[in-house]
């Protein structure tokens, strides 16, 4: 099998969106996304001596971009006072009240939902990008960015009908793609 | 709007307005064809359900993107890095 090579000057636009939905449900900031997706960047550039081409050029990079956000959640908890986190263990004695204390709590489901979700996210994110560059490209104008289809059809030059086919190409295949998982 | 041109709808136009349909592009007519449509294809019905479905999932995701700006500043601060490290 060929080597994996890295080629920096398309990292921006082959990558950039996947490393941004990565960070952005795990910092939840805009601004701290981006400079953390540039600070991966940049360590990227100077270590890629490091790079031996067994991974794919974006397991590398997640590689680089986990760390970095590892070294955020550092920080911000140096900056302020130390977190504490308090138990309480029902020890019996206060009657009543142990029971209620050691059941679990079924509403609390948000944080496993919004974990599915983040699989999700970059599950559609994978399937994306086997479609060939241009269908991946304006179906997620179309979809993700919302742009209208006589903008989009200005813009490569396409007529709406053109544009429709794309659009069930890429959804037929997306469907499929997501279907053993997800559906 | 003919009974035949109701009945004789393709599933390929089938298939447009579905999608059309996803993005709140479809005309009443188109609506009212589709439906009646799926009463009797079976494939089609289908592909409704799924494409719908890929719809509820894409929403459920919550999908970002960098916009223009966000990506131009990235390659900004890539540049300068290799320049200065020349």
């Amino acid at each position: 099998m060929a080597k994996n090579k890295l080629d920096p000057d398309k990292w921006v636009d082959r990558y950039a969106d996947y490393l941004f939905n990565y960070t952005i449900v795990r910092v939840n900031d805009r601004e701290v996304a981006n400079d953390l997706i540039s600070e991966t960047f940049l360590a990227a550039l100077n270590s890629m001596k490091n790079f031996k081409g067994d991974a794919s050029e974006r397991t590398w990079l997640i590689s680089i971009l986990k760390r970095k956000i590892i070294d955020y959640y550092r920080r911000i908890n140096s900056n302020k006072g130390k977190a504490e986190v308090k138990v309480t263990l029902p020890d019996g004695e206060a009657e009543g009240e142990w029971l209620e204390e050691k059941v679990a709590d079924l509403s609390d489901r948000t944080a496993e939902d919004e974990m599915e979700n983040k699989e999700l996210g970059l599950a559609i994110l994978d399937c994306m990008d086997q479609l060939p560059k241009k269908q991946a490209r304006i179906f997620k104008m179309k979809t993700i960015e919302g742009i209208d289809t006589e903008a989009i059809c200005n813009e490569y030059k396409i007529t709406p009908s053109n544009l429709w086919v794309i659009i069930h190409r890429a959804r037929t295949f997306l469907a499929n793609c997501l279907e053993k998982n997800w559906f | 709007m003919s009974i035949s041109s109701l009945l004789g709808l393709k599933c390929e136009d089938a298939a447009s307005y579905c999608n059309k349909a996803e993005y709140q592009e479809a005309s009443f007519s188109d609506k009212v064809k589709l439906r009646l449509h799926l009463f009797f294809c079976k494939p089609c019905k289908d592909y409704n359900h799924k494409n719908h479905k890929l719809s509820q999932l894409i929403k459920k995701a919550d999908l970002k993107s960098c916009t223009k700006e966000e990506k131009d500043l990235l390659r900004q601060r890539m540049e300068t890095q290799s320049e200065t490290s020349k």
